[in-house]
């Protein structure tokens, strides 16, 4: 056992320069981290030598790249921080592994989530500055579309919280049809988040549906939007339970009570 | 007054030694709440180890060009979880921008893309910005790798500028997997030590 763990204490040097593969073994030793004090604490002190690392190939960069990351930093909504409780000992937050892996696939994800919500967001709010500049508009017309936008940032917001939750997994996997779903999964609030790109259009009068399939229960999980560009906007589902997978169905529009086809994609959820 | 205004001097500097450090910290703090110009500061500050980092790990100009602005994207929107607790900032940025770069040469599709890529321990002096702190920071960092030993200093570079995992590492260097954990590790001991840092 002490072997086992002094191995492991080994690893901080591979783990602080990213050179440690994803798998069971960065997986041992995050968690290891998180009750080592002195493996956190020299990780710390490499990651300080990759910064010199980093600033010793400093490069130029394009020129243009400034203005697009500006551009974007305008569009995109910031997570918001993590609240910490009072009751929450100091010492805990010492011991939080910092930036684990995993964290960053699913931050890669986020973003991309992120551009994708941004352009339903684009969406919706364009239809209500063309309803406010009707001269005619309808108050009840504007009304709704308000309604659409409020509920797009209600949309917003249980997207960053899934998002920025401290233990999501990011899963992602090709349908049976082609195209891919990216699902982030919070274990702690059961709650998950599909966006996918590239599934195959569908014909009129036909949906796309998500479904949790239980062991013992098939839940609708909802519709997925019409895609845009080939992307689908972040659906975010809540209510998993222990061996849920996630499953995607052709349906008759508007949607089914249970699946009438064969699954395209069924991929396990960890919870 | 507006107190970006007084520290707006402060953040222009592309200084990178260890008093402009705070700096990047109070800019990042500002970022977080969604201040425009910190982050336009902040990444006058820290686009070019940005980019250099990955572009020394990608080599391919328009992949690291990407990657770069995914980095910086996100540097923007995760802000607020940025805990000085935890480290400085331009070491919170950087190892976004090298795990990013790993993140992509691991994935499948770059996977093809790698089988080109050679490893190339000096740096790119071509490409490289002529400015005095980063040959300061080269130079520090080239005489600290000099004092490595051989095993020691391929195994990092190998690592953190070739994006090899530790396996690969003790693949190319025909050494087994205990041996290169311990070199990487006491590397970077010795590293930390000449480096100066905590």
């Amino acid at each position: 056992m002490r072997l086992f763990r002094q191995d492991l204490h080994l690893l901080a040097g591979a783990y602080a320069l990213d050179a440690i593969e994803p798998g069971s073994e960065l997986t041992r030793f995050t968690r290891h981290l998180n009750r080592c004090q002195s493996c956190a604490s020299e990780v710390r002190g490499f990651r300080e030598v990759g910064t010199a690392m980093a600033f010793a190939a400093t490069a130029e960069a394009p020129a243009e790249m400034r203005d697009r990351v500006l551009t974007a930093v305008a569009r995109t909504r910031q997570l918001p921080p993590e609240i910490r409780t009072h009751a929450r000992p100091r010492q805990a937050r010492a011991r939080t592994p910092w930036l684990p892996w995993l964290s960053g696939a699913v931050a890669t994800a986020a973003i991309a989530v992120a551009v994708f919500f941004g352009f339903a967001q684009a969406h919706t709010q364009q239809q209500l500055n063309q309803a406010q500049a009707q001269n005619h508009t309808l108050a009840q017309q504007q009304a709704r579309v308000e309604a659409e936008l409020t509920q797009a940032k209600e949309h917003d917001q249980a997207l960053a919280q899934i998002l920025g939750a401290p233990q999501v997994q990011l899963l992602s996997h090709s349908t049976t049809k082609g195209g891919v779903a990216v699902v982030v999964v919070d274990a702690a609030t059961r709650k998950l988040v599909v966006a996918t790109s590239g599934l195959p259009p569908l014909p009129a009068g036909k949906v796309y549906q998500l479904w949790l399939i239980g062991p013992v229960k098939i839940v609708s999980a909802g519709l997925l939007p019409t895609a845009q560009a080939g992307v689908t906007s972040p659906v975010v589902a809540t209510g998993l339970v222990k061996g849920d997978k996630l499953g995607l169905t052709v349906e008759p529009a508007p949607g089914s009570k249970q699946p009438t086809t064969t699954p395209i994609l069924a991929l396990p959820i960890p919870v | 007054m507006n107190p970006n205004d007084s520290d707006a001097s402060r953040f222009t500097s592309a200084a990178t030694d260890r008093r402009g450090e705070r700096d990047l910290d109070d800019l990042l703090v500002h970022v977080a709440r969604g201040d425009q110009d910190a982050f336009e500061a902040l990444y006058d500050r820290m686009v070019g180890p940005v980019y250099g980092v990955i572009r020394r790990v990608l080599r391919d100009p328009s992949q690291s060009e990407e990657v770069a602005q995914e980095v910086l994207l996100e540097v923007w929107r995760t802000a607020a979880r940025f805990d000085p607790a935890m480290g400085g900032a331009a070491t919170w940025v950087t190892t976004i921008a090298h795990r990013r770069a790993i993140d992509r040469i691991r994935s499948t599709t770059a996977a093809a893309e790698r089988e080109h890529r050679t490893v190339d321990v000096s740096p790119p002096h071509d490409e490289v910005a002529e400015a005095v702190e980063a040959s300061l920071d080269r130079e520090r960092v080239r005489r600290c790798l000099d004092g490595l030993t051989d095993v020691q200093r391929e195994s990092i570079t190998l690592a953190y500028y070739g994006g090899n995992s530790y396996r690969q590492v003790a693949e190319l260097l025909h050494v087994t997997l205990g041996a290169i954990k311990t070199r990487i590790r006491d590397g970077l001991i010795r590293m930390r030590d000449c480096l100066g840092v905590s």
